[in-house]
């Protein structure tokens, strides 16, 4: 009955060591919070809930154009009224909007879309207004010539004179034109929520188009007495663009920038592990006592394990590939990427001498890194984009909560070196100096925590 | 130059309105070993973290060669904790090497010394060999090792030989004498073994509640807390022993009588003589010998002497 010492021994063990046991109940209470965030319906109370804005950028290139309209000539552009519509459109509740416009130029709304700050960008093009006055024309002539046709075969029937009446001489048919346009709806064709947006715009330029048909031929179907359900025609199309590189791309490729830095933190279980091992079993006391300065722990911890992530980020990469992976940017976006890793392996880094200077054992630095370390990942979006929680906007750049932590911007980076080909430019160059910045901060809090508590005299 | 190459003045530590070390003054010879006594709970390891600077006083001082720990060199001091302080994963040759160079150790005289270390405490065949491989006696050889690879001046030694056999424990004493005798280094020797402490050192001081109870050489102490010689009576009915006991300290010549581990401990001058008349008082208050023992008053008996109580409980 030896097991059942043991069991109890494991038991005291655990209830007695009671940090430990707090980060470990914790542990899976904070992913499912984390998880109801990202899948459910956000913080938000339970009796307001209600669907998320879909986030595009609408860039309207469309010059306009002169239409006859009630029998009035007048200049339209309906570019203009399609990106009002898309702006007012709601859900079904009536008091959220479908869609959120981000008012930005088509060079940053490309950067957007690479980032998935926004999920599409909707360019409408210079002739938008054109196509649509030949769909205009187009039906109102075929409204008329419907309506006179009908009225000529009914003289005829009748014995009457089969020419037309004073319908047609009233009703002057603009040329119909041969002008198309087609809406570009552009975006990560492996990402999901680019999915749901492009088909519900896709919906709702046909709604649109039968909106402006419906308008443009109710004065008409209200003279001649007869109303129609006119057809828009083939004048005005959508067309799905994809951003340069992404056409053939899965979800797994979209992924694997995020496994890079999910495994970049799992690094901190271990590293706080590692030198709480060192505290627990002496050997820290025994460098104490040597002439070695903190420094030389420091930099020799970050070296070691900076060497770690080059094999760690490499290897992830390799195996990646020899499961389909595809990347942008050739050898290069792969050195890149490293660099890039290497960088976020110092956060880690930072992240576990933090951990580590707190913590009394090694299970308590273990069950701690783990809470601390997946929901990171999680919220740096290494797994699925979390919905847009923006807290400040400075220099034309909305700035969401996750921005906060290190390791968004690593995943940002790598998704844009690996997943778009960039190079260390634009979005990149940012998102390097954002980590840059917050892993030097990190690391000096990491670096002073662990010193004072762990590497001077005890008090 | 001053003799001594470690004081302390004044040291105390308490915790949470427990004091751990109580005005401890200490002054350590160049060259000595001193044996640090106390039974658990004394304040032995408080007082030796202060020592090397692991923890801070609450106040008092600690001056190796007249200057505070905080300002003398690192490199001087050599500690040699009573766990063993291993890297498991690393070989013999890469635990010496690797403290070597966290002390700035030249690479030319770090190979010779590592080398000569193994040597000396019989680990040559097994430098190569992962820590985690080793055995006990191995590894706790390799931590006293470990101490010395820089080569310090005052060397501080937890329990060296605490699970040796006794071939690797004499093994060790030897290595100590040598380190003390060839090399001049001043030794601190905290150790339960009073066999070992009377072995190795030359000073001796026992504390106990944080407080130096005293400071002599293992001759002086034995001289000063127990003249004569211990005699240990053991009666097949233990109730009889307070009454035995009474009677006993009645006799002339008879220093201390005790209880101790349920057997009478006399101790008198010329106790061989006094024998006779202690079975006839025996015998007087109904008890029955089981068995009788004479030796010579040992060191662990000054220390039951003065701390009251047995070493290991």
């Amino acid at each position: 009955m030896k097991f059942i010492n043991i069991t109890s021994k494991g038991i005291k063990e655990t209830f007695r060591d009671r940090r430990g046991f707090t980060y470990l109940m914790t542990f899976p209470i904070l992913f499912v919070v984390l998880f109801a965030f990202a899948f459910g319906n956000g913080f938000t109370p339970f009796f307001t809930r209600g669907s998320n804005p879909h986030e595009i950028a609408v860039v309207n290139h469309d010059k306009g154009e002169t239409v006859f309209l009630d029998n009035v000539t007048q200049q339209r552009n309906f570019g203009n009224s399609f990106s009002r519509l898309l702006g007012n459109v709601t859900y079904e509740n009536g008091y959220t909007n479908l869609f959120h416009l981000n008012n930005v130029s088509e060079d940053k709304a490309n950067e957007m879309l690479k980032s998935r700050s926004i999920d599409a960008l909707i360019i409408i093009p210079e002739n938008f207004s054109g196509a649509s006055a030949s769909m205009i024309n187009s039906s109102v002539r075929t409204e008329i010539t419907s309506t006179v046709g009908a009225q000529v075969m009914g003289n005829t029937i009748a014995g009457q004179n089969p020419t037309p009446n004073t319908l047609a001489a009233n009703n002057p048919l603009s040329e119909v034109g041969n002008v198309t346009a087609a809406l570009i709806i552009k975006g990560d064709t492996g990402y999901m929520d680019f999915g749901t947006t492009q088909a519900a715009i896709t919906e709702l330029l046909e709604h649109y188009k039968n909106n402006v048909i419906g308008e443009a031929t109710a004065g008409t179907s209200a003279r001649v007495g007869v109303l129609k359900n006119p057809i828009p025609g083939d004048f005005i199309s959508a067309e799905t663009l994809s951003i340069s590189g992404t056409q053939s791309f899965s979800l797994f490729d979209y992924m694997v920038p995020g496994l890079i830095v999910l495994g970049i933190l799992l690094q901190v279980s271990i590293i706080a592990c590692s030198l709480t091992h060192e505290v627990e079993t002496g050997t820290l006391n025994r460098l104490k006592i040597s002439k070695m300065r903190s420094f030389d722990l420091l930099l020799g911890t970050f070296i070691s394990w900076s060497l770690i992530t080059i094999i760690q980020v490499l290897v992830l990469i390799i195996v990646a590939i020899a499961l389909g992976y595809k990347w942008q940017g050739g050898i290069g976006s792969l050195w890149l990427a490293t660099v890039i890793g290497i960088i976020a392996a110092m956060a880690s880094i930072s992240l576990a001498l933090l951990i580590a200077a707190f913590v009394t054992n090694e299970r308590q630095a273990g069950s701690l890194s783990a809470m601390v370390a997946a929901p990171m990942a999680f919220l740096a979006g290494a797994f699925i984009p979390l919905p847009k929680e923006a807290i400040c906007q400075f220099n034309g750049r909305t700035y969401q909560i996750y921005d906060i932590l290190p390791w968004t911007h690593a995943v940002s980076a790598l998704r844009s070196v690996l997943t778009y080909g960039s190079g260390l430019d634009g979005d990149v160059i940012f998102e390097v100096r954002f980590l840059i910045i917050l892993v030097s901060i990190l690391f000096v809090v990491g670096v002073v925590a662990f010193s004072r508590v762990r590497l001077r005299a005890e008090r | 130059m001053d003799r001594y190459v470690l004081k302390t003045q004044s040291l105390m530590k308490e915790y949470d309105g427990l004091i751990a070390v109580d005005d401890l003054n200490l002054e350590i010879k160049k060259g000595e070993v001193f044996g640090f006594l106390g039974p658990n709970g004394a304040g032995k390891t408080s007082a030796i973290k202060m020592m090397v600077g692991l923890l801070k006083p609450t106040s008092g001082q600690v001056l190796f060669n007249g200057k505070e720990t905080g300002s003398a060199e690192k490199g001087i001091i050599g500690v040699c904790p009573q766990e063993l302080v291993l890297w498991g994963s690393l070989t013999c040759k890469e635990n010496l090497t690797f403290m070597g160079n966290m002390y700035g150790i030249p690479r030319s005289i770090l190979k010779e010394k590592v080398n000569t270390l193994l040597e000396a405490l019989a680990l040559s065949d097994r430098a190569n060999e992962e820590v985690s491989t080793l055995s006990g006696g191995m590894k706790r050889r390799l931590n006293v090792a470990l101490s010395l690879v820089h080569d310090p001046v005052i060397l501080f030694l937890d329990e060296p030989s605490a699970g040796l056999d006794p071939q690797s424990r004499l093994l060790l004493w030897d290595f100590i004498r040598s380190l003390r005798d060839k090399e001049g280094k001043t030794i601190v020797l905290t150790t339960h073994i009073m066999e070992e402490a009377d072995a190795l050192s030359d000073r001796i001081a026992i504390i106990d509640h944080g407080k130096l109870l005293l400071l002599d050489t293992p001759e002086g102490l034995k001289k000063t807390i127990g003249r004569g010689d211990i005699v240990e009576i053991q009666l097949a009915d233990a109730t009889v022993n307070k009454r035995v006991t009474t009677l006993i300290k009645s006799l002339e010549g008879v220093e201390e009588v005790k209880e101790l581990r349920g057997r009478v401990t006399v101790r008198a001058l010329n106790a061989t003589s006094k024998l006779p008349q202690m079975i006839d008082l025996i015998e007087s208050a109904k008890g029955r010998v089981l068995d009788v023992s004479i030796r010579g008053n040992t060191l662990e008996d000054v220390f039951i002497y003065l701390t009251g109580r047995d070493l290991r409980e």
